[in-house]
């Protein structure tokens, strides 16, 4: 049973969401950690490990084509990307996070060094 | 179910078809933040016929939408199907669990949040499976779906309180195709 008229429980919901929708970039920003290791990977598959702090361009071959990606004063960003849309060179520099090309399957995440991370059980 | 039921839910679905169609013509800020108009085609028919018919016509507009636009099976297509039927299925669980407790604002607002929610789950699954990726996204999606939400929910409330109108207007029974 939906009501044709707009409800009290309508009014909070929509309080909640506005409120989430303000919140969520505060939140998410918290939850992502700080990097300075760049990993591009390319179909799943991890194809660099890079440090953030270390100028650099490169190509690097996707599923459809070449893509561009530019490491310069601690932040990444996609340069030239074969796709339609352009999506991940709009996103811009990036500090920590991620940027991801689903067309050309290439996934670049800053993270902090795998070196430092200690592992939670070792077996055999 | 009536014949005249079964032209209105094949009626309903070409709605919801062209709706679709015509969103992509619309420019968005990301390819895949859609307005999502088809969903007041689907809240309208949930509102008057229930779950199986909404459930019939999101599916005849995702697999005949992405044929028309030749996404059927590609990335954007499991994302939308995955989207589509959780909004679906989501609306009427809000529906069914909580009776007389929501308008169409808040069904539809519901039904974004899990729309966006189930997407983001299935692109985490099927193709990004970095939780960086997925929590860059999360906010912008949260956002769309309180726009789109709130846009669709009042549209089809405002739809169905015409339609219901037309119904009494006409006593006999019902909207004419």
């Amino acid at each position: 049973m939906i009501r044709p008229n707009i409800t009290r429980a309508d009014k909070v919901l929509l309080s909640i969401c506005i409120f989430l929708s303000f919140s969520s970039f505060a939140l998410v920003k918290g939850m992502i950690p700080a990097g300075s290791e760049v990993r591009i990977e390319v179909d799943g598959r991890l194809k660099y490990t890079l440090p953030l702090n270390t100028d650099r361009t490169l190509e690097i071959s996707g599923i459809i084509g070449k893509t561009t990606i530019e490491i310069k004063g601690g932040k990444v960003r996609i340069k030239e990307a074969p796709c339609t849309n352009k999506l991940c060179i709009h996103q811009g520099w990036v500090e920590n996070g991620a940027v991801v090309c689903l067309p050309n399957k290439v996934i670049i995440t800053v993270t902090r060094p795998s070196g430092n991370k200690v592992p939670d059980a070792v077996s055999g | 179910m009536l014949s005249a039921d079964k032209n209105r839910i094949a009626l309903l679905a070409s709605y919801a078809l062209a709706l679709h169609g015509l969103e992509t013509l619309i420019p968005a800020p990301l390819p895949w933040m859609r307005p999502g108009f088809s969903n007041i085609i689907t809240l309208i028919t949930l509102f008057f016929y229930g779950i199986k018919p909404a459930l019939t016509v999101t599916l005849i507009r995702i697999l005949l939408g992405s044929l028309f636009l030749g996404t059927f099976l590609g990335p954007g297509f499991f994302l939308s199907l995955s989207g589509g039927l959780a909004g679906t299925v989501s609306m009427w669980m809000a529906a069914a669990l909580f009776p007389r407790l929501f308008s169409p604002l808040g069904i539809s607002l519901i039904g974004a949040y899990f729309h966006n929610m189930a997407q983001l789950f299935i692109a985490y699954f099927l193709f990004v499976r970095r939780i960086e990726a997925i929590l860059v996204v999360l906010p912008f999606l949260v956002v769309a779906g309180t726009l789109t939400g709130a846009c669709n929910g009042y549209a089809a409330k405002y739809l169905i309180q015409g339609i219901q109108a037309a119904q009494q207007g006409k006593r006999a029974g019902g909207l004419e195709g």
